[in-house]
């Protein structure tokens, strides 16, 4: 059986955006790279929504009464910041943009598995997306459930919530099939002498996540499909005035839902994984345990579910059980962070947009996790559960962990993907006023949730004021270094200096092609003699 | 782990990738049905009384024969992609038709119990039904969802071989290129896995 | 490479699979039907469920004849992940009530 490894077709030499043009070329297309950039734009497009969201949100409770919206409006606020951020970003973010851009360059492939699937993916994405806006303006007005659309509330609001939870559906359709592409490319295409064991580590992140997104999304989708059917047909599996059990509900939402909290770090870590030893020209230290925590993450991250019911009615055995589950699942995490920081540990740092990001995620997925053992122990929960420490603690690990992880892919591969530079001050400049934004806003929050300030309340006690005002402020720096940061990549995509093809003088795949990569992504496929750590300054010194 | 092999479906087409994103594909939906099958086993653990007698209600004839059909359909599916692989394209377009055709009964089947049903005034939010204990109430809203999604599913196979049975009319699939029919045969028996567990739980509980 | 494997099975390699699903369905039948096993019964009817699907994955769905690992893996992964799941949930719903 012939292989034909050479091909000499010209869609190896030109780069893949001057391969076809026109609109129909894009939204119709097969190939991965632009696939990735089409989730790209709208996964920050909806970013800024939901950052618009929460920005009225902060600025709604910076003073006790109401300010400049009632309470229903309030509640169909941070249901929909919730639904936006979570289905629409953050879960999709990395896999969808970077896994599709870049998985199958790092394994020498030529696109995924399935191109086709692929496209149906993003197409579903947007479907999903548009359902859920629908469900703004149509059928009673947009959900007030929160994201969580806990029943029988849920079952009995009068507003929109069947499309919503419709909306959600489509969008965990998307996210499956996603899963199933990049498993099976990473099993079926990997180039001659990629093993397993040389796979960069965003590749063992990506796997790990398509596990969990292909084995957990359908829970959440028959979740929907329930509240949908209970609401249009009177089923009653979760009404309790016909037998029905919301905790139950509780269960089947959560049973995804923590998952998809695994969903979205992994990635995240992934990139992590792959960022820091080429800051620290360094081999990443325990490879093997970088790789298999992350599958040690997505396993007993399926276990641990419960322990978002505390004090919802569940039996006081489950609540041991997910307890101890959970301090179990900070384990692999740890290890992670453990070997980051070893990498670290005498390498040859080199101080650039992309590590700065990664060095803040190290810090503040650290604090995000030690707030979830704090509250994954039972009597603190019973404190702090439902209080402003719970959104406190998962915006530490969601947008201190995924989000800065996620701002450092975009400065990591910016250079490969559009064939340009960044300005390298104002990125790190626009980190800095992150960072400090971030920790004003969010730590105080922590501070309220501990003082017992309750969480999606519209109004709240005086004494709550002083630490509601410096959130708030705190969000104005956050913002202001977002859109710091967002304006630079936008002047670098089309004023930047055109960059060289390996910048960061990276080993793995994407580095050997150029920027930006032809629409082929190799002349010829590699033949893979080392792993992704082999810096060249290693060879030189023996 | 094994070493890579040489990519030979470079140009070509990867018939053991496509057959692993199939059964990925099973996998989520095993897992769709999943977990509608935890809510049945909390509901009928609380309520095991109201379970046994609701069942009683069903017609176990027509679910046996159900499965029986279903059964018979998976043969039929399986010996037609057989009977591709040996070139025998006349039995594999006959047995194709013959495995619509048990599903397309399976689903008389399934609408005449349900149109029975409905016609007793057990339905979901049904007045009689809401009189009910609890427990049967959840068994029959169990009952419509799950047979409902599971016939739905048994909708879309039918139509899925529709198709395959155009595409060996035309050529398209041969002894060489059959992954397309081999993977609808595996989406047929997944549906029918699902019914051979929801025939005992829903009509046999004793 | 070609599509499939290798071999096809033989025509009454499938017959005589499907001869041992209809005996299952007419064991389960009887079993639920007529002997009435009280709180084993569901224990009976998911082992007998489960046989006829491992006949069903195994032989029309060619789960045996598979050579690459991860086809040996995926079904005992996704059993395993379910299971965990009702254990789980059962912990709460089996145990409410119950003061620890």
């Amino acid at each position: 059986m012939t292989s034909a490894t050479a091909t000499d077709s010209v869609l190896s030499k030109i780069n893949f955006y001057e391969d076809r043009r026109g609109i129909l070329s894009w939204i119709f297309t097969l190939d991965h790279k632009r696939i990735g950039l089409l989730y790209f734009i709208f996964v920050i497009a909806f970013f800024f929504g939901g950052v618009v969201l929460g920005f009225f949100m902060r600025l709604e409770m910076v003073a006790p009464g109401g300010a400049i919206m009632g309470p229903q409006t309030y509640n169909s606020l941070f249901t929909l910041h919730g639904i936006i951020m979570i289905f629409l970003v953050v879960i999709p973010a990395i896999p969808t943009i970077f896994g599709n851009f870049f998985l199958p360059i790092q394994i020498g492939a030529r696109d995924v598995a399935f191109p086709r699937i692929n496209l149906l993916s993003w197409w579903l994405y947007i479907s999903g997306a548009t359902i859920v806006f629908f469900s703004v303006f149509t059928g009673g007005g947009p959900p007030d459930t929160g994201w969580t659309f806990y029943a029988p509330y849920s079952l009995r609001t009068t507003v929109n919530v069947p499309l919503a939870v419709f909306g959600v559906f489509v969008l965990g359709m998307s996210s499956i099939l996603t899963g199933i592409n990049l498993v099976t490319t990473t099993h079926r295409l990997r180039a001659p002498g990629m093993t397993w064991r040389r796979l960069p580590l965003f590749v063992w992140g990506i796997y790990s996540t398509s596990w969990v997104q292909i084995l957990a999304t359908p829970v959440i989708g028959i979740t929907m499909v329930l509240i949908f059917l209970d609401r249009f047909f009177g089923v009653g599996v979760f009404d309790p005035t016909k037998g029905g059990d919301p905790i139950l509900y509780q269960h089947m939402f959560w049973i995804y839902s923590h998952p998809a909290t695994y969903i979205m770090i992994l990635p995240a870590m992934g990139i992590v994984s792959d960022v820091v030893p080429v800051f620290a020209r360094k081999k990443i230290f325990g490879y093997t345990a970088i790789a298999l925590s992350g599958m040690a993450i997505a396993a007993v991250g399926s276990l641990v579910w419960g322990h978002h019911m505390f004090v919802s009615g569940q039996s006081d055995f489950a609540n041991i059980l997910f307890s101890l589950l959970t301090f179990l699942v900070a384990i692999p995490s740890a290890i992670k962070v453990f070997n980051w920081v070893a990498t670290l540990h005498k390498g040859s740092i080199v101080i650039e947009p992309p590590l700065l990001f990664c060095l803040s995620f190290i810090f503040l997925f650290s604090i995000g996790g030690l707030t979830g053992l704090i509250q994954g122990a039972l009597a603190p929960n019973v404190h702090l559960h439902d209080t402003y420490w719970i959104p406190a603690h998962f915006h530490y690990i969601i947008f201190g962990g995924m989000g800065f992880g996620l701002f450092a892919a975009f400065h990591y591969w910016f250079p490969k993907m559009f064939g340009r530079m960044y300005n390298r001050q104002r990125a790190m400049r626009a980190w800095v006023i992150m960072l400090i934004g971030f920790n004003i806003f969010y730590f105080s929050m922590l501070l309220l949730g501990w003082d017992g300030m309750p969480r999606r309340y519209y109004d709240y006690l005086p004494q709550f004021r002083t630490l509601h005002l410096t959130a708030t402020f705190g969000s104005w720096i956050l913002i202001a270094g977002l859109i710091l940061m967002f304006s630079n990549l936008f002047h670098g995509l089309f004023k930047g200096k055109k960059a060289e093809d390996n910048p960061w003088n990276g080993v793995t795949l994407e580095w050997q092609i150029p920027s930006p990569p032809p629409t082929e992504n190799f002349e010829k496929i590699p033949v893979i003699q080392h792993g992704p750590h082999d810096f060249k300054e290693l060879e030189n010194n023996g | 782990m094994d070493e890579a092999k040489v990519p030979v479906f470079e140009g070509g087409i990867d018939y053991t990738g496509a057959k692993l994103g199939m059964w990925l594909f099973i996998l989520s939906e095993l897992l769709l049905f999943g977990g509608m099958f935890i809510l049945y086993a909390a509901h009928r653990y609380k309520t095991p009384a109201d379970f046994h007698n609701a069942s009683a209600e069903l017609d176990v004839i027509l679910g046996t024969l159900n499965t029986i059909l279903l059964l018979t359909s998976s043969l039929s599916v399986a010996v037609s992609i057989t009977a591709i692989q040996k070139g025998d394209r006349r039995l594999s377009m006959v047995l194709l038709m013959v495995t619509m055709a048990l599903g397309l009964v399976f689903l008389v089947n399934k609408g005449i119990e349900w149109t029975t049903k409905i016609g007793h005034g057990i339905y979901p939010n049904s007045p009689t039904l809401l009189a009910r204990p609890k427990g049967e109430i959840l068994f029959f809203g169990l009952y419509y969802v799950m047979t409902g999604l599971h016939g739905l599913h048994v909708l879309v196979g039918v139509c899925v071989l529709c198709v395959m049975l155009i595409l060996i009319a035309k050529d398209k699939i041969s002894p060489m290129h059959f992954t397309s029919l081999e993977n609808s045969g595996l989406y047929w028996h997944l549906v029918d896995i699902i019914w051979i567990f929801l025939y005992p739980l829903f009509y046999l509980i004793t | 490479m070609e599509s499939g494997e290798e071999h096809p099975s033989k025509y009454s390699t499938y017959v005589f699979v499907w001869m041992g699903l209809v005996c299952l369905t007419a064991l389960t039948y009887t079993v639920a039907v007529r002997i009435h096993p009280g709180g084993w019964a569901i224990l009976v009817a998911l082992a007998i469920a489960g046989t006829k699907s491992g006949l069903v994955l195994n032989y029309f769905m060619h789960l045996k004849s598979e050579k690459p690992l991860i086809f040996k893996v995926i079904i005992p992964l996704v059993m395993a992940v379910f299971l965990v799941f009702v254990l789980l949930t059962f912990s709460d719903v089996a145990f409410r009530g119950v003061v620890e």
